[in-house]
Protein backbone atom coordinates (compact mmCIF):
# COMPACT_ATOMS: atom_id res chain seq x y z
CA UNK A 1 0.00 0.00 0.00
CA UNK A 2 1.06 3.55 -0.65
CA UNK A 3 -0.53 6.97 -0.56
CA UNK A 4 -0.87 8.63 -3.93
CA UNK A 5 -1.52 12.35 -4.34
CA UNK A 6 -2.99 13.69 -7.54
CA UNK A 7 -5.42 16.20 -8.99
CA UNK A 8 -8.75 14.57 -9.77
CA UNK A 9 -11.23 16.61 -11.82
CA UNK A 10 -9.68 19.91 -10.66
CA UNK A 11 -9.49 18.89 -7.01
CA UNK A 12 -6.34 17.92 -5.08
CA UNK A 13 -6.89 14.44 -3.64
CA UNK A 14 -4.97 11.61 -2.03
CA UNK A 15 -5.81 7.94 -1.70
CA UNK A 16 -4.45 4.68 -0.39
CA UNK A 17 -3.71 2.37 -3.28
CA UNK A 18 -2.06 -1.02 -3.53
CA UNK A 19 0.78 -1.24 -6.04
CA UNK A 20 -1.17 -3.70 -8.17
CA UNK A 21 -4.35 -1.61 -8.37
CA UNK A 22 -5.22 0.16 -11.62
CA UNK A 23 -6.46 3.73 -11.76
CA UNK A 24 -9.94 2.40 -12.60
CA UNK A 25 -9.91 0.34 -9.38
CA UNK A 26 -9.02 3.43 -7.36
CA UNK A 27 -11.58 5.71 -9.06
CA UNK A 28 -14.35 3.22 -8.32
CA UNK A 29 -13.31 2.02 -4.86
CA UNK A 30 -11.98 5.24 -3.30
CA UNK A 31 -13.86 8.00 -5.13
CA UNK A 32 -17.17 6.40 -6.18
CA UNK A 33 -16.53 7.46 -9.77
CA UNK A 34 -18.08 4.86 -12.06
CA UNK A 35 -17.89 6.60 -15.46
CA UNK A 36 -14.64 4.83 -16.38
CA UNK A 37 -15.59 1.15 -16.58
CA UNK A 38 -13.41 -1.86 -17.10
CA UNK A 39 -15.06 -3.75 -19.93
CA UNK A 40 -12.68 -5.69 -22.20
CA UNK A 41 -9.87 -5.33 -19.63
CA UNK A 42 -7.34 -5.35 -22.49
CA UNK A 43 -7.15 -1.72 -23.60
CA UNK A 44 -9.14 -2.46 -26.76
CA UNK A 45 -12.63 -1.10 -26.07
CA UNK A 46 -12.04 2.35 -24.60
CA UNK A 47 -14.72 2.11 -21.89
CA UNK A 48 -12.11 2.78 -19.18
CA UNK A 49 -10.67 5.90 -20.87
CA UNK A 50 -9.39 8.61 -18.52
CA UNK A 51 -7.08 11.54 -19.20
CA UNK A 52 -3.72 11.61 -17.39
CA UNK A 53 -2.08 15.03 -17.69
CA UNK A 54 -4.52 15.69 -20.53
CA UNK A 55 -3.64 12.56 -22.54
CA UNK A 56 -6.07 9.66 -23.02
CA UNK A 57 -5.05 6.33 -21.52
CA UNK A 58 -6.79 3.02 -20.95
CA UNK A 59 -7.39 3.11 -17.20
CA UNK A 60 -7.55 -0.67 -16.98
CA UNK A 61 -3.91 -0.90 -18.13
CA UNK A 62 -2.62 1.98 -16.02
CA UNK A 63 -1.34 1.41 -12.50
CA UNK A 64 -2.79 3.82 -9.93
CA UNK A 65 0.72 4.38 -8.55
CA UNK A 66 1.64 6.02 -11.86
CA UNK A 67 -0.81 8.92 -11.43
CA UNK A 68 1.00 10.12 -8.29
CA UNK A 69 1.71 13.83 -8.83
CA UNK A 70 -0.33 13.95 -12.02
CA UNK A 71 -3.70 15.30 -13.14
CA UNK A 72 -6.55 12.88 -13.82
CA UNK A 73 -9.72 13.83 -15.65
CA UNK A 74 -12.72 11.52 -15.88
CA UNK A 75 -16.08 11.93 -17.60
CA UNK A 76 -17.46 13.25 -14.29
CA UNK A 77 -15.04 16.18 -14.47
CA UNK A 78 -16.16 17.59 -17.82
CA UNK A 79 -19.41 19.42 -16.97
CA UNK A 80 -18.88 22.75 -15.21
CA UNK A 81 -21.53 23.92 -12.69
CA UNK A 82 -23.98 21.38 -14.05
CA UNK A 83 -23.54 22.54 -17.64
CA UNK A 84 -22.56 19.82 -20.11
CA UNK A 85 -19.74 20.41 -22.59
CA UNK A 86 -20.61 20.91 -26.29
CA UNK A 87 -19.38 17.37 -26.99
CA UNK A 88 -21.67 15.88 -24.33
CA UNK A 89 -24.59 17.96 -25.66
CA UNK A 90 -23.89 16.76 -29.20
CA UNK A 91 -23.94 13.10 -28.11
CA UNK A 92 -27.36 13.64 -26.51
CA UNK A 93 -28.76 15.62 -29.44
CA UNK A 94 -27.77 13.00 -32.02
CA UNK A 95 -28.87 10.00 -29.95
CA UNK A 96 -25.30 8.70 -29.96
CA UNK A 97 -25.52 7.23 -26.48
CA UNK A 98 -27.91 4.26 -26.78
CA UNK A 99 -27.16 2.12 -23.68
CA UNK A 100 -24.48 4.59 -22.58
CA UNK A 101 -21.90 2.10 -21.38
CA UNK A 102 -19.20 3.14 -23.88
CA UNK A 103 -20.22 6.82 -24.00
CA UNK A 104 -17.73 8.24 -21.44
CA UNK A 105 -14.84 6.78 -23.44
CA UNK A 106 -16.17 8.07 -26.74
CA UNK A 107 -16.78 11.56 -25.30
CA UNK A 108 -13.26 11.77 -23.86
CA UNK A 109 -11.64 10.48 -27.05
CA UNK A 110 -13.76 12.86 -29.16
CA UNK A 111 -12.41 15.68 -26.99
CA UNK A 112 -8.84 14.59 -27.78
CA UNK A 113 -9.65 14.33 -31.49
CA UNK A 114 -11.25 17.77 -31.69
CA UNK A 115 -8.40 19.38 -29.76
CA UNK A 116 -5.97 18.10 -32.41
CA UNK A 117 -8.28 18.32 -35.46
CA UNK A 118 -11.03 20.95 -35.01
CA UNK A 119 -12.72 20.02 -38.32
CA UNK A 120 -12.23 16.27 -38.85
CA UNK A 121 -13.65 14.38 -41.83
CA UNK A 122 -15.32 10.97 -41.49
CA UNK A 123 -12.06 9.14 -42.13
CA UNK A 124 -10.22 11.02 -39.38
CA UNK A 125 -13.07 10.41 -36.94
CA UNK A 126 -13.14 6.69 -37.77
CA UNK A 127 -9.37 6.40 -37.45
CA UNK A 128 -9.27 8.26 -34.15
CA UNK A 129 -12.17 6.40 -32.57
CA UNK A 130 -11.28 2.97 -33.96
CA UNK A 131 -9.97 2.00 -30.51
CA UNK A 132 -13.42 2.53 -28.96
CA UNK A 133 -16.10 -0.12 -29.27
CA UNK A 134 -19.87 0.41 -29.05
CA UNK A 135 -21.77 -2.85 -28.71
CA UNK A 136 -25.02 -1.09 -29.59
CA UNK A 137 -23.24 -0.17 -32.84
CA UNK A 138 -24.29 3.48 -32.65
CA UNK A 139 -21.31 4.36 -34.84
CA UNK A 140 -23.21 6.47 -37.43
CA UNK A 141 -24.74 8.57 -34.64
CA UNK A 142 -21.36 8.85 -32.90
CA UNK A 143 -19.74 10.17 -36.06
CA UNK A 144 -22.63 12.62 -36.46
CA UNK A 145 -22.18 13.66 -32.80
CA UNK A 146 -18.49 14.37 -33.29
CA UNK A 147 -19.22 16.50 -36.35
CA UNK A 148 -21.97 18.38 -34.52
CA UNK A 149 -19.63 18.91 -31.57
CA UNK A 150 -16.90 20.13 -33.90
CA UNK A 151 -19.29 22.76 -35.27
CA UNK A 152 -20.38 23.82 -31.77
CA UNK A 153 -16.76 24.14 -30.61
CA UNK A 154 -15.70 26.10 -33.69
CA UNK A 155 -18.70 28.42 -33.29
CA UNK A 156 -17.80 28.90 -29.62
CA UNK A 157 -14.30 30.00 -30.59
CA UNK A 158 -15.50 32.70 -33.02
CA UNK B 1 -3.51 -9.23 -10.32
CA UNK B 2 -1.46 -10.42 -7.39
CA UNK B 3 0.36 -7.92 -5.11
CA UNK B 4 3.93 -6.88 -5.88
CA UNK B 5 6.52 -4.36 -4.82
CA UNK B 6 7.08 -1.29 -7.01
CA UNK B 7 10.46 0.46 -7.18
CA UNK B 8 10.81 3.84 -8.86
CA UNK B 9 14.47 4.62 -9.54
CA UNK B 10 15.53 8.02 -10.92
CA UNK B 11 18.52 6.90 -12.99
CA UNK B 12 19.30 4.10 -15.44
CA UNK B 13 22.18 2.92 -13.26
CA UNK B 14 19.94 2.71 -10.20
CA UNK B 15 17.32 0.81 -12.22
CA UNK B 16 19.84 -1.78 -13.43
CA UNK B 17 21.00 -2.21 -9.82
CA UNK B 18 17.44 -3.03 -8.72
CA UNK B 19 17.09 -5.86 -11.26
CA UNK B 20 18.16 -9.39 -10.43
CA UNK B 21 19.98 -11.61 -12.93
CA UNK B 22 18.66 -14.76 -11.25
CA UNK B 23 15.08 -13.78 -10.44
CA UNK B 24 12.57 -13.78 -13.32
CA UNK B 25 9.85 -12.39 -11.01
CA UNK B 26 11.67 -9.03 -10.95
CA UNK B 27 11.06 -7.10 -14.14
CA UNK B 28 11.23 -3.56 -15.47
CA UNK B 29 7.98 -1.77 -16.35
CA UNK B 30 7.69 1.36 -18.48
CA UNK B 31 4.33 1.97 -20.19
CA UNK B 32 3.14 -1.33 -18.81
CA UNK B 33 0.39 -1.91 -21.40
CA UNK B 34 1.72 -5.36 -22.39
CA UNK B 35 2.87 -6.36 -18.92
CA UNK B 36 -0.51 -5.44 -17.40
CA UNK B 37 -2.19 -7.90 -19.79
CA UNK B 38 0.18 -10.68 -18.70
CA UNK B 39 -0.34 -9.88 -15.03
CA UNK B 40 -4.12 -9.75 -15.41
CA UNK B 41 -4.09 -13.10 -17.21
CA UNK B 42 -2.00 -14.52 -14.36
CA UNK B 43 0.77 -15.66 -16.72
CA UNK B 44 3.20 -13.27 -14.99
CA UNK B 45 3.16 -12.83 -11.21
CA UNK B 46 5.93 -10.41 -10.30
CA UNK B 47 7.51 -10.07 -6.88
CA UNK B 48 8.88 -6.66 -7.82
CA UNK B 49 8.48 -4.28 -10.74
CA UNK B 50 11.12 -1.65 -11.43
CA UNK B 51 9.41 1.36 -12.98
CA UNK B 52 11.45 3.22 -15.60
CA UNK B 53 9.02 6.15 -15.69
CA UNK B 54 11.00 8.50 -13.46
CA UNK B 55 14.21 8.12 -15.49
CA UNK B 56 14.51 11.35 -17.46
CA UNK B 57 17.62 10.36 -19.42
CA UNK B 58 15.66 7.78 -21.47
CA UNK B 59 13.15 10.08 -23.20
CA UNK B 60 14.65 11.84 -26.17
CA UNK B 61 14.53 11.77 -29.96
CA UNK B 62 17.67 13.11 -31.63
CA UNK B 63 19.63 12.84 -34.84
CA UNK B 64 23.22 12.04 -33.89
CA UNK B 65 25.77 11.83 -36.73
CA UNK B 66 23.00 11.14 -39.22
CA UNK B 67 21.46 8.38 -37.11
CA UNK B 68 18.08 8.56 -35.38
CA UNK B 69 18.52 7.95 -31.64
CA UNK B 70 15.42 7.32 -29.52
CA UNK B 71 15.39 6.94 -25.72
CA UNK B 72 13.83 3.65 -24.62
CA UNK B 73 10.97 5.12 -22.60
CA UNK B 74 9.79 7.43 -25.38
CA UNK B 75 6.06 6.76 -25.80
CA UNK B 76 5.05 5.40 -29.21
CA UNK B 77 2.72 8.40 -29.74
CA UNK B 78 5.70 10.77 -29.40
CA UNK B 79 7.57 8.71 -32.01
CA UNK B 80 4.47 8.72 -34.25
CA UNK B 81 4.24 12.53 -34.21
CA UNK B 82 7.98 13.27 -34.36
CA UNK B 83 9.03 15.23 -37.44
CA UNK B 84 12.59 13.91 -37.02
CA UNK B 85 11.30 10.33 -37.23
CA UNK B 86 9.13 11.07 -40.25
CA UNK B 87 12.05 12.67 -42.09
CA UNK B 88 14.46 9.88 -41.17
CA UNK B 89 12.31 6.79 -41.71
CA UNK B 90 8.70 7.54 -42.72
CA UNK B 91 7.87 3.83 -42.62
CA UNK B 92 8.04 4.05 -38.80
CA UNK B 93 5.49 6.88 -38.78
CA UNK B 94 3.18 4.93 -41.10
CA UNK B 95 3.50 1.69 -39.12
CA UNK B 96 2.69 3.44 -35.84
CA UNK B 97 -0.57 4.77 -37.21
CA UNK B 98 -2.07 1.28 -37.13
CA UNK B 99 -0.20 -0.04 -34.08
CA UNK B 100 -2.85 -0.92 -31.49
CA UNK B 101 -4.88 2.22 -30.67
CA UNK B 102 -4.22 5.81 -29.66
CA UNK B 103 -4.50 5.21 -25.89
CA UNK B 104 -2.02 2.36 -26.01
CA UNK B 105 0.38 4.41 -28.18
CA UNK B 106 0.14 7.25 -25.64
CA UNK B 107 1.51 4.95 -22.94
CA UNK B 108 3.47 2.07 -24.51
CA UNK B 109 7.17 2.74 -25.08
CA UNK B 110 9.76 2.02 -27.76
CA UNK B 111 11.88 -0.07 -25.40
CA UNK B 112 8.87 -2.07 -24.28
CA UNK B 113 7.85 -2.78 -27.87
CA UNK B 114 11.24 -4.47 -28.28
CA UNK B 115 11.84 -6.04 -24.86
CA UNK B 116 8.42 -7.69 -24.71
CA UNK B 117 9.38 -9.86 -27.71
CA UNK B 118 5.85 -10.73 -28.68
CA UNK B 119 6.34 -11.77 -32.33
CA UNK B 120 3.01 -10.13 -33.26
CA UNK B 121 4.30 -6.63 -32.50
CA UNK B 122 4.68 -4.19 -35.39
CA UNK B 123 7.91 -2.32 -34.65
CA UNK B 124 10.42 -5.21 -34.46
CA UNK B 125 10.15 -6.28 -38.14
CA UNK B 126 10.22 -2.65 -39.29
CA UNK B 127 13.32 -1.88 -37.22
CA UNK B 128 15.08 -5.04 -38.42
CA UNK B 129 14.39 -4.08 -42.05
CA UNK B 130 15.85 -0.63 -41.35
CA UNK B 131 19.03 -2.14 -39.87
CA UNK B 132 18.37 -0.66 -36.40
CA UNK B 133 20.23 -1.56 -33.22
CA UNK B 134 19.67 -1.12 -29.48
CA UNK B 135 22.04 0.05 -26.78
CA UNK B 136 21.65 -2.18 -23.74
CA UNK B 137 22.78 -1.20 -20.24
CA UNK B 138 23.96 -3.81 -17.76
CA UNK B 139 25.79 -3.72 -14.44
CA UNK B 140 29.21 -3.79 -16.05
CA UNK B 141 28.52 -1.40 -18.91
CA UNK B 142 26.70 -0.99 -22.18
CA UNK B 143 26.62 -3.17 -25.29
CA UNK B 144 25.02 -2.75 -28.70
CA UNK B 145 22.81 -5.42 -30.26
CA UNK B 146 21.29 -5.35 -33.76
CA UNK B 147 17.50 -5.62 -33.43
CA UNK B 148 17.83 -8.58 -35.84
CA UNK B 149 19.76 -10.45 -33.09
CA UNK B 150 17.60 -9.35 -30.13
CA UNK B 151 14.95 -12.06 -30.21
CA UNK B 152 15.76 -15.50 -28.85
CA UNK B 153 12.31 -17.05 -29.14
CA UNK B 154 8.61 -16.62 -28.47
CA UNK B 155 8.44 -13.73 -25.92
CA UNK B 156 12.18 -14.13 -25.30
CA UNK B 157 15.12 -11.82 -25.92
CA UNK B 158 18.86 -12.33 -25.56
CA UNK B 159 18.89 -9.73 -22.75
CA UNK B 160 20.02 -10.83 -19.30
CA UNK B 161 17.48 -10.31 -16.50
CA UNK B 162 19.56 -7.41 -15.21
CA UNK B 163 19.97 -5.62 -18.53
CA UNK B 164 17.82 -2.80 -19.86
CA UNK B 165 17.33 -1.38 -23.33
CA UNK B 166 18.49 2.25 -23.02
CA UNK B 167 18.08 3.48 -26.57
CA UNK B 168 17.29 2.59 -30.14
CA UNK B 169 19.44 3.70 -33.06
CA UNK B 170 18.14 3.74 -36.64
CA UNK B 171 20.96 4.32 -39.15
CA UNK B 172 20.73 6.74 -42.07
CA UNK B 173 18.60 5.20 -44.80
CA UNK B 174 20.46 6.85 -47.72
CA UNK B 175 17.45 6.96 -50.00
CA UNK B 176 16.32 3.41 -49.28
CA UNK B 177 12.57 2.93 -49.45
CA UNK B 178 10.58 0.89 -46.99
CA UNK B 179 7.11 -0.45 -46.38
CA UNK B 180 5.30 -2.36 -43.66
CA UNK B 181 2.11 -4.30 -44.32
CA UNK B 182 0.18 -6.45 -41.91
CA UNK B 183 -2.81 -8.70 -42.16
CA UNK B 184 -5.28 -8.76 -39.30
CA UNK B 185 -7.85 -11.48 -39.74
CA UNK B 186 -10.59 -10.48 -37.27
CA UNK B 187 -10.63 -6.73 -36.45
CA UNK B 188 -8.38 -3.87 -37.53
CA UNK B 189 -6.68 -3.56 -34.12
CA UNK B 190 -6.24 -7.28 -33.63
CA UNK B 191 -2.82 -8.85 -33.43
CA UNK B 192 -1.76 -9.59 -37.00
CA UNK B 193 -1.61 -13.04 -38.57
CA UNK B 194 1.35 -11.72 -40.54
CA UNK B 195 3.55 -8.64 -40.64
CA UNK B 196 5.92 -7.93 -43.54
CA UNK B 197 8.55 -5.19 -43.43
CA UNK B 198 10.76 -4.53 -46.43
CA UNK B 199 13.45 -2.02 -47.20
CA UNK B 200 14.97 -1.73 -50.65
CA UNK B 201 17.48 0.31 -52.54
CA UNK B 202 15.96 1.03 -55.91
CA UNK B 203 18.35 1.60 -58.80
CA UNK B 204 16.05 3.16 -61.38
CA UNK B 205 13.28 0.59 -61.27
CA UNK B 206 15.28 -2.47 -60.21
CA UNK B 207 15.41 -3.62 -56.57
CA UNK B 208 18.85 -3.83 -54.98
CA UNK B 209 19.84 -5.04 -51.51
CA UNK B 210 16.35 -5.90 -50.34
CA UNK B 211 15.80 -6.52 -46.67
CA UNK B 212 12.65 -8.61 -46.14
CA UNK B 213 11.41 -9.43 -42.64
CA UNK B 214 8.29 -11.31 -41.62
CA UNK B 215 6.71 -11.36 -38.17
CA UNK B 216 3.63 -12.68 -36.36
CA UNK B 217 3.56 -15.80 -38.55
CA UNK B 218 6.90 -16.97 -37.13
CA UNK B 219 8.22 -17.54 -33.60
CA UNK B 220 10.37 -14.41 -33.84
CA UNK B 221 10.65 -11.77 -36.57
CA UNK B 222 12.79 -13.36 -39.30
CA UNK B 223 14.73 -12.14 -42.31
CA UNK B 224 13.87 -14.05 -45.46
CA UNK B 225 17.22 -14.47 -47.18
CA UNK B 226 16.03 -16.59 -50.11
CA UNK B 227 13.32 -14.02 -50.83
CA UNK B 228 15.89 -11.22 -50.58
CA UNK B 229 18.04 -13.00 -53.17
CA UNK B 230 15.01 -13.59 -55.41
CA UNK B 231 14.04 -9.92 -55.18
CA UNK B 232 17.47 -8.72 -56.27
CA UNK B 233 17.24 -7.01 -59.63
CA UNK B 234 13.46 -7.40 -59.72
CA UNK B 235 11.69 -4.89 -61.93
CA UNK B 236 8.27 -6.37 -62.69
CA UNK B 237 5.37 -7.99 -60.87
CA UNK B 238 6.39 -11.49 -61.93
CA UNK B 239 9.76 -11.05 -60.20
CA UNK B 240 8.13 -9.65 -57.06
CA UNK B 241 5.84 -12.67 -56.99
CA UNK B 242 8.88 -14.96 -57.26
CA UNK B 243 10.25 -13.29 -54.12
CA UNK B 244 6.89 -13.97 -52.42
CA UNK B 245 7.10 -17.62 -53.47
CA UNK B 246 10.64 -17.86 -52.08
CA UNK B 247 9.54 -16.41 -48.74
CA UNK B 248 6.58 -18.80 -48.54
CA UNK B 249 8.98 -21.70 -49.17
CA UNK B 250 11.60 -20.70 -46.60
CA UNK B 251 9.51 -19.34 -43.69
CA UNK B 252 9.03 -21.60 -40.66
CA UNK B 253 5.45 -20.73 -39.85
CA UNK B 254 3.47 -21.27 -36.67
CA UNK B 255 -0.26 -21.75 -36.22
CA UNK B 256 -2.01 -19.60 -33.64
CA UNK B 257 -5.34 -17.91 -32.95
CA UNK B 258 -4.79 -15.59 -35.89
CA UNK B 259 -4.47 -18.32 -38.47
CA UNK B 260 -3.07 -21.74 -39.34
CA UNK B 261 0.46 -22.16 -40.69
CA UNK B 262 -0.99 -23.28 -44.05
CA UNK B 263 -3.08 -20.11 -44.28
CA UNK B 264 -0.15 -17.91 -43.25
CA UNK B 265 1.99 -19.50 -45.96
CA UNK B 266 -0.41 -18.14 -48.58
CA UNK B 267 -0.45 -14.78 -46.80
CA UNK B 268 3.36 -14.65 -46.91
CA UNK B 269 3.34 -15.39 -50.63
CA UNK B 270 0.95 -12.53 -51.38
CA UNK B 271 2.08 -9.97 -48.79
CA UNK B 272 5.83 -10.16 -49.49
CA UNK B 273 5.20 -9.31 -53.16
CA UNK B 274 2.72 -6.63 -52.15
CA UNK B 275 5.14 -5.08 -49.61
CA UNK B 276 7.96 -4.96 -52.18
CA UNK B 277 5.61 -3.23 -54.61
CA UNK B 278 4.59 -0.77 -51.87
CA UNK B 279 8.23 -0.06 -51.01
CA UNK B 280 9.06 0.70 -54.65
CA UNK B 281 6.31 3.31 -54.63
CA UNK B 282 7.11 4.63 -51.15
CA UNK B 283 9.36 7.32 -49.73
Amino acid sequence: MRTIHFTLNDEAVSAQAAEHHSIVDVLRDRFDLFGARESCAQGLCGCCTVLVDGTAVSGCLYLAAFVDGKTVTTIEGLAQNGKLTPIQEAFLETGATQCGFCTPGFVLMAGQLLAAHPDPDDEEIRHYLSGNLCRCAAYPEIIAAVKLAAGKLRAGRL
Amino acid sequence: MTPFELAEPKTLKEAVGLLDADDPTVRPIAGGTALMLMMKAGVFRPSKLVSLRAIKELTSIEIVKGELTVGATTPLAVLEHSEAVRMHAPVITRALRTLSNIRVRNVATVGGALAHADPHMDLPPVLIALGARVVVQGRSGARTIPVADLFAGYFETVLAKDELIASLIVPAQDGRRAAYLKCTTRAVHDWPALGVAVSVAADGKAIKNASIVISAATETPMRMSAAEKAASGATDDAALRRAGDAAAAEAELISDGQGSAAYKKELVRVYVARALRAALGAA
